[in-house]
Parts: C-alpha cells; structure tokens; sequence
C-alpha cells in the first residue's frame, strides 16, 4: 500500500468533487474490497474519500411502498432491521448470510452494489426485486444499473446514495456457497413481483443476472420442483478449479428450488 | 488457459484483413488501449491501462508473429508484464475465412498468467478472459461491418496520421469508422522501417491479433482482484 | 499432589498471555534501528534466470540495500541441504540438494527465493520489491509425481533425470508375491493423499541481529526447532562454529512440522544484518506462507490387498510416490519413510511388500506435516479394508476384527519390521462404536431420509508410531529452591509449560507455582532437538524423569549431609527427604536452597545445583484407537454434514486429560480440513499456483467440523519408557481423514459411487453421484 491522502467529507456531492479531482482516487465505503485490494498492491490510489462521515448515507426507511436502504447501511443493520425483516424478510436473510461476522459488520450495501463482485449477494436481490439505485445524480433502474463483471452503470464521480427496494414483495434467497472462500457458487433471488416471479442468480455466471428459463417455468407452475427440473445450460456458467459449469448451472435450479420452498412455506 | 472464439463479420475478408491490419481500429476495439505502437516490424507494443471492480493497472504487452499465411491465418505471440501484478505469456491463431460474402473470423488462444493474479485472483480469470475477448470482437464486428468503405491501410512507413481527438470505449457506442479512423496507418508506426520490410498487411496484422487476444490476458490478470468481498 | 500432579486436568498456565494479547511472538520484538525485509520470489515455476535488474528498486525511498544471490556467492554463503536423507542412515543414494537463500541461475518453483530488499519500513521494502526486474527465460514444468515421472517428463534437476531422487523399498516382495498367489480376492485402489499447507495461525517470521562487538548472530525465528535451526545455518549457509549463533524462538503460534527446518529467510535476515550493521526483520504474508511454506503429503500410490475367503488379509503391496517439490528439505524423508512402515496399521498382515519412489516436481518442498506418513499409510490401509468388506459382503466392524493384532499377540513385530510394546486395539475399537452408539444407525439412517440426506458411516482405526531421536531436559534450581525447566522440546501449542512442570512438581514435590518453563534460546537452553512427530511426552518427558533422579540423588547426598545421617538411612516421598525410623525431615525445596551456601563446597558437592538427563530415543512408542464418523450427504448438492464423530485413543499413561483431549481433537479437526477442503492447487501446464489466498486455498472452518467430538483416552501404558506414556499430538489427524471418506463413501454406496479423491468438495461429491447415474443408465 503506497501513501494516500484521506478525505472524510460530508456530504455526498463533497465526496464527488473530491473524487472527480483525480483519476486515482477513490471512495471508501466498508473497505471488503478495496483494502486487501490495496494491501495486495493491485490497486493504488492518491486519496482516499471515505463514506462514513456522510450522515445521508445511513439508514432504511420505508416510504410508502418503498423500503429506502442508505448506502452506507452495513449489512448486520440490513439482516437485523425490524423494518427490513417486516417488510422484505428475503433481503434481511440475504444479508445475513453474506461472508462472515467482520464483513457483515463493516461490509455496505453501497459498497457491494457499487463493486458488482460476479459473486456478490446483493445484486440478485436488487435485479429480482426491480429495485433502483439512487446516485447523486439519478435514479438508475437495477435491470440497466449491472453491466456484467464488476460493472455498473455509474459514471464518473456518480456515487450511490441509496438503494430503494419495493417493499411487501414476497421474496426468499438461497446461496450455496464455495465452502472455500464463502462466495457464492450460486445464490438465487426469488421475487413474487407485480409481472411474475422474478429469478435473480448470482456466483454462476460471470454476473448477476436473471434467468428467465427459471422465470418461464415457474409462470407455467410455480413450484420448486418446477425450478428444480429447469435444465440451465452451463453454457456461461464460471467453470474454474473450484467447480464446473455443469455443477453450477445445476445448482442455480436447486437453489431456485430452495428459495421457493422458503417462499411458499 | 485456453478459449476459443467465432465470430461472423458483415464484411468481406479482405475488409476485415485490412481493418484488422489498422492499428487504429483495433486501439479502439481494446478497452483501454491507450496506443499500439510498431517498435520493429516484428516487435509490438500496446499501452493499457484497465479498471475492472477496484483493481486498475496499466501495463505493456510485447508481441511478435511467428507463422503467416496471409490473408487467412497468422499465429501470434506476446507477453505482458504488470509488474507487482504478475505477467501473461501466450499466442493465439486467428483465422478468416469466407463465409456467404461475409467473414468468418476463428480464434484459439492459450494463454499462462503467472505471478500475483494466478494465487490470487484464478476465480476471475476465466471470465473475465472471456467477457473481454468478447467485447473486443463485438465492437471489432461492429466497427467494421459498418465501415465497409474504410481504406486499406497504406504502406507503414508511408504516412503518419494524427492522433483521433476522440477514442470511444467499446463499452460506449462505437463511431462509424469512416469518422473515428484517420486515414493512413497508426501515428505510432515508426517511420524509418527498413527498405527490405515486406509491406504487407499480415505482419501487422499478426502482432495486432495478437493484440487483441493476449492482450484481453494480460488485462485479465491485472483485472483480477482479491477475493474479499 | 493435589490439583498440579501427573494426570491431574490442570488448565494450561500459558494461555492467559495468548488469549489476552500478551504473547510473546517474533513480530512483538522490536529493536533499535531495526531494518524490514521483504523477498522477491519468483513467479515462474521452472525456468533460466537471464537478469536481475535492481536498479530501480535500489532508487525506492527508504531502500537500504537490494541483495541478489551473486551478493550471497561473493559473501561465501551456502544454501540449506535437507536434514538427512536416505544414504545417510544406511539407505539407498539419492540426489541431494542444496537450496540457495537466493537463486542465481534458475527457478525451481513459484516462490523460489530470487532477491531481497532491505528498507526502512516493511512497507518501502515491499514497494520497492515490485520493482525488482527479473527475466526468467521458462522452462517446462511439471506439478505432480506422475507427471515428472512420465517418459520425457522435464528434470528439475539436470543431475536427475527422472526425477526420482530416491526410492525406498520395505518388507519382502517373494512372500508378498506368494500371498497373492494364494488369494482368494484381491482389492487394488489408486489412492491420492492432496498435497496441503499447514497454515499455522502465526506466519513464520525471522530477525535477524549482527553483534560486531563479538562477531555473533542472534536469530529470532518463529521455529518449532531452534537447535536444528542454528545448526543448519552455522554449519550450511554461514560455515562458522554454532557458538557464535543464538536462536531465539519465544511463543510460537503453531508449527505442525512446517516450522521444524531452516528456511532461506532466517538465513537472508543474519546476512543483511552483518552487511548493513543493524537487525532486519522479516514478517511473511499469509499469500507468502501458501507459496513459499513447505507443504505436506502429495502422495500418489497404487495400493493392493491379497485377503482369504474369510476376510483374512494375507499380503499389502503398495507403489507409491511422494511429491518432493524443487528440493530435498527438512526431514522430508521422514514421511516417505513412515508412509511405508507404518502400513501394517494394527493389522496382523504376514507379508508386506512396499516402495516409496521421492519425486521432484516444480512445486514447493513438501516435509513433515502432522502425522508426516503415518495419514498415509492409515489411509491407504483403511481404504483397503473398506472395499474389502464391500466385495466380500461382510461387516466393515467384523472385517476389522478379524484382522486386528489381538492384545495376547504383543509385542508384535509387523512385516516391515516395526515392534510395538502394547495396545488392546480390539477394546478401542469396541469402545468407540458403543462411544457413537454404532447400534442406533439405522433410525438415524430412516431420520435422514426422511429428509432427503444419505446417511453413511465409518469406523477406522489407527496405529502412530510417536517420538524420534534422543533429548536433554535440564533443572535449574535458584538459592530459595525454586526449580526452572530448560527444555530441550519446544512447544508452541502443546502444553509443555503446564505439563513438564506437573512431572517435576510431582517427582520432586516442588510447590507448582515454583517451577518456571523456559524453551526456545539455543543460548539458555544448552542443547535439545525440538517438538516434532508426537515426541515430547516420551523423550522430554523421559529425559525430565532422568534429570529428576538425578537431582533426587545429589539432594539425598545433601540431605544426608544436613540431616547427619548415612545416605542409605535417607528416604524420599512426597517431596520430603526424611531419615529412616526418625522424624527428622527436610523438604526438597530446603534441600536444594543448601546447594547455595556462601561458603566452601556445599554438602561437598558444588555450589549451585543444575542436574540434566537424557533420554535415548531407543524406542518409539505406538498410541492407536479407533475413530467413528457418521456423515449426512446432501445428493443435490453434494455437500456433506458430520453428524457424529467419536474417537478412543490409547494415549499410555495419561499425563493431563484436558491437554490430550485438545490436541486430539484439534488433531481430527486437522485431519478433517485434509479430507474436505485443503488443497494446495497448481496449473498443471505451467506451475503456477493457483490457490494463493484464503480464497482460494480451502482452510476449513469451525462451521464444518462436528458439533461435538465424543473423545475417550484409554490408557495401556507404554512398556518402553519409564513413563508409560505414548504421544498424542498427531494421532487425530492420522485417523480422521480415511474416517471421514469411508463415512462418506458409504452414504454414497447405494448411489453406485465407489472412490472420490480427497478433498470432498461439494462438486467432486456432486459429480461422482452424476457419473455414477448416468453409469447406471448407461447399463440399463
């Protein structure tokens, strides 16, 4: 890690000038991702915005339908919410299971959602619910926010404010995950939205994305085993030393499975 | 490593053996290739600089070709070197062939990634490899299906050309070539290639296939993050 | 003895500093104008070095000094050979290496040591490490035994084409022949053992001090072996006399064998420290310690069994190869040998005939590694049992019965030439399947299925064979009669500074709180051999009993001296000397304070009282048991829940419970990662390594391991030593690994699957049941 300077504006659009002052600078939300990034001297940066001092950015709150996640809400405040937990339980489940006790206590929604890991637990539950990311700038829809491996529609110096989920959506999410790094192998967001059920899948492939062979088979009979005989290519799917397409593309339908078993029970 | 591609482009072969032959084109195919430069007739250079999640790395890829048949087939190899990163070695044999007035373009690459990005970041290789050779090739498809009038490129030592004042990303939309690419060769060749140099497309087009695969490798590696969320 | 003496569950003394942040570790010395280093490896696995360009890094802010390995040539230092091999115990010649502290012309493996960077902060000297430019001109290069022993196959060394640096030959291959003439069913598997990191919880960490005053070195090392480390490095790398070395080793945070040979860092640090006048310190990352540690096992072999119709094994033939790495290190002949001789396990199988071909490869140096063989061979034997029982229809518990050394039979000498002392292995076993309720499989079976999970289970057993060389402990009173231990073992998790002190409180009857414990500086402690293959207990406790004779021999004479009476009339109990028929007594403790009087020659003896003893390592001893694994599969998945696990273990004479019952269960937790998660993973087609993270490298997690493990000692004690004891430190991890696979492979039986290669990830369990399907419907 090579010296930096620190920054800890107030506001939001103080964060954005800052950033948009250099090309190597960068914000800080939780830090999952950029520190060890750092630390591994695979990025270098000259300043360093940190989020936490933005007090906007904290926070979930429901307006009317919607449930309004700040995006600096870590994700033990997500998975512990009574807002959350009545309103969209699915989510507060999804964020209970992301990595372990120290990610969930320092790891942000903004941060995950603004990082697009191919194997991050947020994105599906953003995509499979239709919510909408909420910048300094605009309101991004969450089918056009996720451009596919650790891309975004974010602009320069375009940060997340918030995320903002339709609320009383029912929803349930199952990740099996690598035993060996904790991401997922496969994690699928299951949504009973106004259009239909809704199927999110995450770790699979290269990004979050929606599967609409789950989608359309689950119009026809919404029940797990419905999803479970979906034969999903594993044209697509990651296949690296930890597993193969097949076991993943197979584990997409069981996971979807799973989480319509949550779902209907 | 290896993967393989095919892609159909709207253009007859000889459109799509001089656009590959224009380094400017292909500078603008590349994600974040901010030049490639002619060294030698057999000795490439691309500048890259790429930003994928939180890692951005810029590095140099060599390059250099080995077998020619032009105008259907070349084999190319290259190193990368990303410092702290890691390095990438590897080649890549590119084909065209004619396929109902439209051109058939084949690859297969392998490619070594050593260094820091293989203990650290092999869950990302793969994809990554994969999604960036894709991008390069469908914003290569793009350009040049839709600049089927686009000169063939003149000799290399021949006429310097002007940088483009503008170099569109392949992930914004594309600008029709006849308006993106200046005329004449790449303003990077150097213009004191020797007399005996064969003037022909293939050479270049060797290195700068090469580019575009190896390349998209090397960019992997430095792409790759740690594995942290 | 109340509370403190032997067998008593005295809680370890040593764990209030580790648990409240008040260890002593490497990285906590800190001294004056002290220097960082940081190691510029090689990123090729195989290949020339054409450059070292190290200009740039030389420029680097707060770089002191950049050094390559021609610095360490034009300084006259040598490289590290392995502690022994082969050839030096009577043994067929082998290619013995020397591994540069720095390469010169050529790379062996990723992580091989190219250059090092000295600066005034570890952070500079990381930075300016990147910019060392290095050209490799590659090589090819191969990963594994089998591929560096095909035909063609790249030498990693020139001198050694091939690849097989030695072969070892056991038991008697015209009777094992015979025996499988006469079998009436013959079980052959391909078994692997997955090469693994030990990842202790504490990187290793070298400082290194130059005292120009008196040209000495002072080592820091984080080494389960100080002794052994200043060796090497006195008499290999430096070739000057040990006494001018001082290693200190203070709190060590796990070593597992990883941490018992030098390494080219403590070496890189003493050298940067003579050049430059001031002490460098060294810290390793964890993604350092997964390329750059030495790893364990990698084992390959073709493994038979030759059994009559009644299940009656009558000969094991077994061809193995073992994955050296780049260079011969450490004691990395130890498990080749133990994969071997330890075959026979607690079997009475009459003719062995087994090989063990040491295999270069462009990989890191493999050396012992917990159990260092002895998993192996428990593996490759329990394996075989198991398919036995399945071809021949029998009971796997009544296989094993038939098979085991019956306790009437001891001592017992097997087929390759190992006698053990004791064991009663058929009560273990028998204890531990009443231990997990073994009879009240089938409704939890019926449990499972209920809810869509195979259910499957496995009982093993297992034989160590524990402690090696011989071993000096000393006692050191001070003038009020306090006793310090100086041990020649070295623990870094085992206990040694509760239990040691609980022998002597007990020989001795020295109050508990007036012995100290002191290890781990080859400056105090005059000589000793370290902690390593279970050996403690044995010859440091053995050692510690000799040196307490002694010191109860030279007391007598004092005492007799202070009591005025004839040495013969002296009795010793209880920690007083009394005269015999009299009520005249002097405690141990007062006894002891007289060797301090400031006049003459105390009690004619010496002024101060120091005693040593020796133990001679003649004999090993031979802890065993018997481990019981149920496993729930989940066939969508194929992820596997442990949902019961038992062990009894004969540990001899138990010298503290809780101690033991702590390193078996962490013994089986280790053996467990092996089984499901570990593996070190190289790209087969150029070396590199691919899992150089905790993302990648699978270190098992709490989560995984069962709820709780039924543990039971058993204690037959040891006849071979004046203890009785036997080891504990590695018999979890020798039996849990085959366990854990039979369990499973025995939920998979009813789906067709027969073998799965360790680790048992999800999908290699996913995929075997797939391939075993469509097996079937290819059938039908």
């Amino acid at each position: 890690m090579t010296p930096f300077t620190y920054h800890s504006p107030a506001t939001l659009d103080e964060a954005s000038a800052l950033l948009l002052e250099s090309p190597d600078a960068r914000v800080i939300a939780g830090g999952m991702t950029l520190i060890p990034t750092l630390k591994q001297g695979l990025a270098r940066v000259d300043r360093l915005i940190d989020l936490a001092g933005i007090e906007a950015l904290y926070g979930i709150e429901t307006r009317g339908n919607t449930l309004r996640i700040g995006a600096m809400t870590r994700h033990h405040d997500v998975a512990t919410s009574p807002l959350v937990l009545a309103r969209l339980p699915g989510l507060a489940t999804l964020a209970k299971g992301i990595g372990d006790f120290q990610v969930r206590n320092r790891g942000t929604i903004g941060g995950s959602v603004a990082n697009n890991d191919p194997a991050a637990d947020y994105p599906a539950a953003l995509l499979a619910l239709g919510a909408t990311v909420i910048t300094n700038r605009r309101q991004i829809a969450a089918e056009a926010f996720f451009t596919g491996m650790f891309g975004t529609a974010l602009e320069e110096g375009e940060l997340i404010a918030a995320v903002a989920f339709p609320a009383d959506i029912r929803c349930a999410y199952a990740k099996f995950a690598n035993p060996v790094s904790g991401y997922a192998m496969a994690g699928t967001f299951v949504a009973l939205a106004e259009g239909g059920v809704r199927v999110a899948v995450t770790g699979a492939g290269p990004g979050v994305f929606r599967s609409t062979l789950h989608e359309a088979a689950l119009r026809e009979r919404l029940h797990p085993d419905a999803a479970r005989s979906v034969p999903l290519p594993e044209d697509g799917m990651i296949s690296d030393f930890h597993a193969t397409a097949a076991y993943r593309a197979h584990l997409v339908s069981v996971m979807t499975a799973r989480a319509l078993e949550e779902l209907l029970s | 490593m290896k993967f393989t591609g095919e892609y159909r482009i709207e253009a007859p072969r000889e459109t799509v053996w001089a656009a590959i032959n224009n380094p400017e084109i292909l500078r603008q195919c590349i994600p974040g290739c901010e030049e490639i430069a002619c060294n030698t007739p057999t000795d490439w250079t691309a500048k890259v600089t790429t930003r994928v999640g939180p890692v951005k790395a810029r590095f140099t890829g060599n390059i250099r070709l080995e077998d020619l048949e032009p105008p259907a087939r070349c084999r190319i190899v290259g190193e990368g070197n990303g410092g702290p990163a890691g390095f990438a070695t590897g080649g890549a044999t590119v084909e065209l062939t004619e396929a109902d007035g439209a051109t058939l373009l084949v690859y297969e690459a392998d490619a070594q990634i050593g260094g820091k990005l293989a203990q650290i970041g092999s869950r990302l290789i793969d994809s990554f490899a994969k999604r960036y050779a894709d991008e390069f090739f469908a914003a290569f498809a793009r350009i040049v299906a839709e600049g089927e009038t686009l000169p063939a490129p003149t000799a290399p030592a021949s006429t310097p050309a002007p940088a483009p004042s503008s170099a569109p990303t392949p992930s914004s939309a594309p600008q029709p070539v006849a308006a993106a690419v200046p005329q004449g060769t790449a303003p990077s060749y150097p213009p004191n290639v020797p007399a005996h140099y064969p003037p022909q497309p293939g050479w270049r087009f060797d290195s700068q296939s090469f580019v575009i695969v190896v390349l998209a490798l090397l960019l992997v590696f430095m792409t790759i993050m740690v594995g942290v969320k | 003895m109340a509370g403190f003496g032997i067998g008593q569950a005295v809680l370890r003394g040593e764990d209030r500093r580790f648990i409240t942040g008040k260890g002593r570790y490497v990285d906590d010395v800190r001294l004056p104008h002290m220097l960082h280093a940081a190691v510029v490896y090689s990123s090729h696995a195989h290949g020339l070095i054409r450059s070292i360009d190290t200009h740039e890094a030389k420029q680097a802010p707060g770089v002191v000094a950049v050094l390559t390995g021609q610095d360490a040539l034009a300084d006259g230092l040598g490289g590290l050979p392995p502690y022994f091999m082969p050839s030096d115990m009577g043994g067929p010649p082998g290619h013995r290496t020397i591994r540069p502290i720095l390469v010169t012309d050529r790379v062996r493996c990723v992580g091989d040591r190219v250059a090092v960077v000295i600066a005034q902060s570890a952070r500079e000297a990381r930075e300016a490490a990147s910019l060392v430019a290095i050209e490799i001109a590659p090589l090819a290069a191969v990963t594994t035994p089998a591929a560096a022993t095909t035909p063609g196959a790249p030498a990693v060394w020139d001198e050694c084409p091939g690849n097989v640096c030695f072969t070892l030959e056991f038991g008697n291959r015209e009777a094992t022949d015979r025996a499988f003439a006469s079998a009436s069913l013959v079980v052959a598997l391909t078994i692997l053992n997955n090469r693994i990191s030990a990842n202790p919880i504490e990187p290793r960490v070298a400082l290194g001090t130059y005292d120009a005053a008196d040209d000495s070195f002072i080592l820091h090392t984080s080494s389960q072996n100080p002794h052994g480390v200043r060796h090497v490095l006195a008499q290999s790398v430096f070739g000057l006399p040990e006494s001018r070395f001082r290693v200190i080793s203070p709190d060590v945070g796990g070593g597992f064998g990883m941490k018992a040979d030098a390494y080219p860092e403590d070496a890189l640090v003493l050298w940067a420290s003579r050049r430059l006048g001031r002490p460098v310190k060294w810290v390793s990352t964890r993604s350092e310690a997964l390329m750059g540690d030495n790893h364990g096992r990698d084992q390959i072999s073709e493994a038979e069994l030759a059994l009559d119709d009644t299940g009656r094994a009558l000969g094991l033939r077994v061809r193995a190869q073992q994955g050296l790495g780049a260079y011969v290190q450490s004691a990395a002949v130890a498990p080749i040998t133990y994969a071997m001789r330890m075959l026979p396990g607690v079997y009475d199988i009459p003719a062995v005939h087994c090989s063990n071909s040491a295999v270069f490869t462009n990989c890191s140096p493999t050396g012992p590694y917990r159990g260092a063989g002895r998993p192996e061979a428990c593996f490759t034997l329990e394996r075989l049992m198991d398919e036995a029982a399945v071809l021949l229809g029998l009971d796997r518990v009544e296989i094993r019965r038939r098979n085991l050394i019956p306790a009437s039979a001891m001592p017992h000498t097997t087929a390759t030439g190992v006698t053990y002392d004791s064991g009663d292995f058929a009560q273990m076993m028998d204890r531990c399947l009443v231990l997990a309720d073994w009879d009240g499989y089938d409704q939890r079976t019926a449990d499972s299925e209920s809810r869509g999970l195979l259910r499957g289970r496995a009982v093993t057993t297992y034989l160590e064979s524990a402690g090696v060389f011989n071993e000096r402990m000393e006692l050191r009173f001070d003038p009020e009669g306090n006793v310090t231990i100086l041990a020649g073992t070295h623990s870094h998790g085992q206990g040694h500074a509760t239990v040691f002190p609980q022998l002597v409180h007990e020989w001795l009857g020295v109050p508990y709180d007036q012995i100290r414990y002191l290890q781990g500086d080859t400056d105090k402690v005059a000589f000793g051999r370290g902690t390593y293959a279970a050996r403690s207990s044995l010859l440091g406790g053995t050692a510690l009993h000799a040196a307490a004779q002694s010191a109860i021999a030279q007391a007598r004479t004092m005492a007799a001296a202070l009591l005025d009476a004839a040495e013969t009339e002296i009795d010793f109990a209880d920690g007083l000397f009394s005269v015999r028929g009299t009520n005249r007594s002097l405690a141990f403790v007062d006894v002891a304070k007289a060797f301090f009087r400031p006049m003459g020659k105390p009690g004619g003896l010496s002024l101060g009282f120091t005693v040593q003893g020796t133990a001679g390592g003649e004999s090993p001893n031979f802890p065993n048991g018997a481990h019981v694994c149920e496993v729930e599969v989940d066939p969508e998945t194929g992820a596997i829940h442990i949902d019961r696990y038992a062990v009894v273990d004969d540990v001899g004479h138990v010298l503290n419970p809780m101690v033991c019952e702590g390193q078996i269960v962490g013994g089986i937790a280790q053996g467990l990662g092996q089984a499901l998660i570990e593996q070190v993973v190289y790209d087969p087609e150029n070396g590199q390594l691919l899992s150089g993270s905790f993302s990648d490298y699978g270190m098992p997690r709490a989560t995984m391991m069962p709820l709780h493990i039924q543990s039971e000692l058993a204690e037959i004690p040891c006849k071979t030593n004046p203890l009785g004891v036997k080891g504990v430190g590695e018999s979890g991890t020798i039996g849990s690994p085959a366990t854990l696979v039979n369990a499973v492979l025995d939920a998979l039986r009813s789906v067709g699957v027969t073998d799965i290669t360790m680790p048992l990830t999800p999908v290699k369990v996913w995929t075997a049941i797939e391939q075993a399907r469509q097996t079937t419907r290819d059938a039908a």
